[in-house]
């Protein structure tokens, strides 16, 4: 329990990778499936974060004289995440045009609906 | 569209103007402040949605003509692989890097510059090219 | 010059992806294709030479040191795979300008091959990358291009079936991502080699970060490379896109991800570390399930290119069921089986491609008597589905063999009953189209026979890729000594 609480960061993040992955997977409506999966992400953009950061220290950018090393924060996983945040943003835009197109094929978000309107293909 | 609308075309004339130049600057400034080549190009590209909003795909079409934005994409995004070619390879193999310049001017730092360019060109058009695509609702 | 022919390759693929937008003809198109992909089995060959030379190296990009760049690593394994790879999309290539105008419209055809390009490198940046995040980045790529190829058609189905793919791949991504992060937390490092070093001094102090890690990459790969019990978006996937691109996604697509499980295996922990933790024996039944479910439903499917696509379902149980052996043996076996399977099943794609435009039908009770029609195209088929079901000096066989040998070394005999159980499943499903379509008698009203309507462009492909897997065949002990060079 203590560690959860001085982890909190990595706690939280695990918490909403949870909901995210929850609604991800339960509901059947496509635009809360890519809100889920946007929550998703972000709870591994706040962990990966959280690991770089280190408490009161600064961004490492150097102004007048070069501190020591523990006065600096991690910039790689910052760096890493930005790539991250670029991959997310183009899965969402694809999935929302899909989703959009899908609309009008079918009339409906509704993933459950759809496969209903599809018919069974004897699976399961 | 087929709305019109006075007021607001002719403070989007203005608006638009400063909005580009804004982009241009934080492209141009990349290497040297934060923003770079995605955020100015996507600025850009707002404001080309802009356009197309307040004034009609018509005018839009007489200054850029829709059928070329495929290489407006393109090109820009062959000439990045080139120069991030030549950075990959120029230490193993020799080739000329370009010069570094002062630090702190515009034109400093070997390619940021010219691929923030690029990389401007390419997110402005592909986000404009994004939005007809649904408004117009012809994909 | 030749030792950075890797990084070449993946930079070219990437620059000429998006000249096919510039180019308005589509003869011209094809033609280019052609260029950019003959140019690319050149050079796999040549960085292949290199290797079987100078042994395995690394290349690091843009730093001169390990430590801030990105790092590819090419050993024996990862030659051999680019070389595969770069046949099997020649090939495609030449297929699809026969044959892709009827099925996709004429102004995306242009789009289909930078998707092909794009896709292309992801695939090849995943197998050479020696960074875990450049090896995301290259995966989230290649499921949004593999995504692209689905829905080209414009149809509902497979738009349906490209959303399903999709979110089931974002989850997978996230997964990957997740253990990504965990695995820096305690190393602080990207790179596979750097962490192994890492690794190996203190995972004793991490005994759950390491199971976290492991079962965390088995998940998030699992799911995008259909093992079983995800596989739930592959056959929906694979049946509705067009013909080339499902022969990509099913022979290379899925591979991939396994070829990167097995990197991590052998080189992030190695096996000495992996060989205590249960997730091993998790994958080892996961295959194993695979292998007689995948079989199992492609039996009761009723269209042919489904029923093909749930057979690649049972195919990647073999490869997960090597490297769930956790030996040396079994991990070569994995990296054999998939180069033979890929050869395998881009040729029945294609094959199955071809009947299907030919017979206006996409369901197996309309075969029935083809091999009146397209004689040389149903042989084909046979020689492709004994290597499928096992026969002798076929690659299927061999893997199947094999993949016994690991077992006895093992001591674990009664696994060998699920890859024999599983060898007669394949046999029900392969031989009643081969044996129906020499000597049906149904449906044969309409038929021409000996029909010379098939394109020299979509059986030259075809030929070609069942030749190279014969070879793979007869060659097979060759080849997987070279294989092992890799993990001795």
């Amino acid at each position: 329990m203590k560690g959860l609480l001085t982890n909190y960061y990595e706690t939280a993040a695990i918490i909403l990778f949870g909901i995210g992955f929850a609604t991800l997977m339960l509901h059947s409506n496509l635009i809360k499936k890519i809100i889920g999966m946007n929550i998703m992400d972000t709870a591994i953009f706040l962990f990966f974060i959280a690991k770089g950061y280190i408490f009161e220290s600064q961004a490492p950018i150097i102004r007048g004289e070069l501190k020591t090393v523990y006065a600096y924060v991690n910039p790689v996983p910052s760096a890493l995440m930005l790539t991250g945040i670029v991959v997310a943003v183009t899965t969402t835009a694809f999935a929302l045009a899909l989703t959009i197109k899908l609309n009008e094929k079918y009339h409906t978000v509704d993933l459950d609906k759809i496969m209903e309107m599809e018919g069974d293909k004897n699976d399961e | 569209m087929k709305y019109k609308d006075t007021i607001l075309e002719e403070v989007c004339r203005f608006l638009i103007l400063s909005i580009q130049i804004f982009a241009f600057y934080i492209i141009l400034n990349g290497h040297l402040s934060p923003g770079g080549g995605f955020s100015g190009g996507a600025i850009l590209g707002s404001s080309l949605i802009i356009i197309h909003l307040v004034f009609g795909k018509s005018y839009l079409q007489k200054k850029i003509n829709s059928q070329n934005i495929p290489a407006f994409i393109s090109i820009p995004l062959i000439i990045y692989g080139l120069l991030k070619l030549h950075s990959f390879l120029s230490d193993t193999l020799h080739w000329p890097h370009p010069p570094i310049g002062t630090p702190g001017k515009i034109l400093s730092s070997g390619f940021i510059l010219p691929l923030n360019i690029m990389i401007g060109i390419v997110v402005a058009f592909v986000l404009y090219q994004a939005f007809s695509y649904f408004w117009d609702e012809e994909f | 010059m030749t030792s950075n022919l890797p990084l070449i390759n993946i930079m070219f693929l990437m620059i000429t992806a998006f000249a096919f937008p510039l180019i308005k003809k589509i003869k011209y198109i094809y033609f280019f294709s052609y260029i950019i992909h003959i140019l690319l089995v050149i050079s796999t060959l040549a960085t292949l030479m290199f290797v079987v030379n100078h042994g395995a190296y690394a290349l690091n990009i843009g730093y001169p040191d390990t430590f801030m760049g990105i790092q590819l690593y090419i050993s024996h394994v990862e030659a051999l795979l680019g070389v595969v790879f770069s046949i099997i999309f020649l090939m495609v290539v030449i297929f699809a300008s026969s044959t892709i105008d009827k099925e996709i419209s004429e102004n995306r055809i242009g789009l289909f091959y930078l998707l092909v390009n794009i896709l292309y490198t992801s695939l090849i940046g995943v197998i050479y990358s020696n960074d875990l995040f450049n090896a995301y980045v290259f995966i989230e790529v290649s499921t949004l291009s593999a995504c692209g190829l689905i829905i080209i058609k414009d149809k509902g189905e497979t738009i349906l079936a490209a959303i399903k793919y999709l979110i089931m791949s974002t989850v997978g991504s996230g997964l990957v991502l997740m253990s990504i992060a965990y695995l820096y937390s305690i190393t602080g490092h990207l790179n596979i080699l750097l962490s192994h070093n890492v690794i190996v001094a203190t995972y004793q102090d991490y005994p759950n970060s390491v199971l976290i890690i492991l079962s965390l990459f088995t998940l998030g790969l699992g799911v995008k490379s259909a093992l079983f019990p995800l596989h739930g978006w592959l056959p929906d996937a694979h049946s509705s896109a067009p013909t080339p691109s499902s022969a990509i996604l099913s022979s290379l697509v899925i591979k991939v991800y396994m070829v990167l499980l097995i990197k991590i295996i052998f080189r992030l922990f190695g096996l000495n570390i992996v060989k205590d933790i249960v997730i091993m024996d998790i994958i080892l039944l996961l295959g194993s399930a695979g292998m007689i479910f995948g079989s199992v439903m492609a039996i009761k499917q009723k269209e042919l290119k489904r029923m093909v696509a749930y057979s690649s379902v049972a195919q990647i149980g073999y490869v997960a069921f090597g490297i769930g052996l956790g030996s040396i043996a079994g991990l070569t076996i994995a990296v054999y089986h998939i180069i033979g399977h890929a050869l395998t099943k881009s040729s029945i794609f294609l094959i199955s491609g071809l009947m299907i435009s030919q017979n206006k039908s996409k369901y197996i009770e309309d075969l029935k008597g083809i091999g009146h029609e397209m004689p040389i195209t149903l042989i084909l088929f046979t020689l492709a589905s004994f290597s499928m079901v096992g026969i002798p000096i076929f690659p299927g066989f061999i893997s199947k063999w094999y993949l016994s040998l690991a077992c006895l070394e093992l001591n674990r005999i009664s696994l060998i009953l699920i890859i024999l159980a599983s060898s007669l499943l394949n046999l029900l499903y392969y031989f009643p189209i081969v044996i129906n379509g020499f000597f049906g008698k149904e449906n044969l009203k309409g038929r021409i026979r000996k029909s010379k309507k098939v394109n020299p462009y979509s059986l030259f492909p075809i030929v070609t890729l069942i030749i190279l897997m014969l070879l793979t065949g007869l060659f097979s002990g060759r080849i997987i000594d070279f294989i092992a060079l890799s993990f001795a």
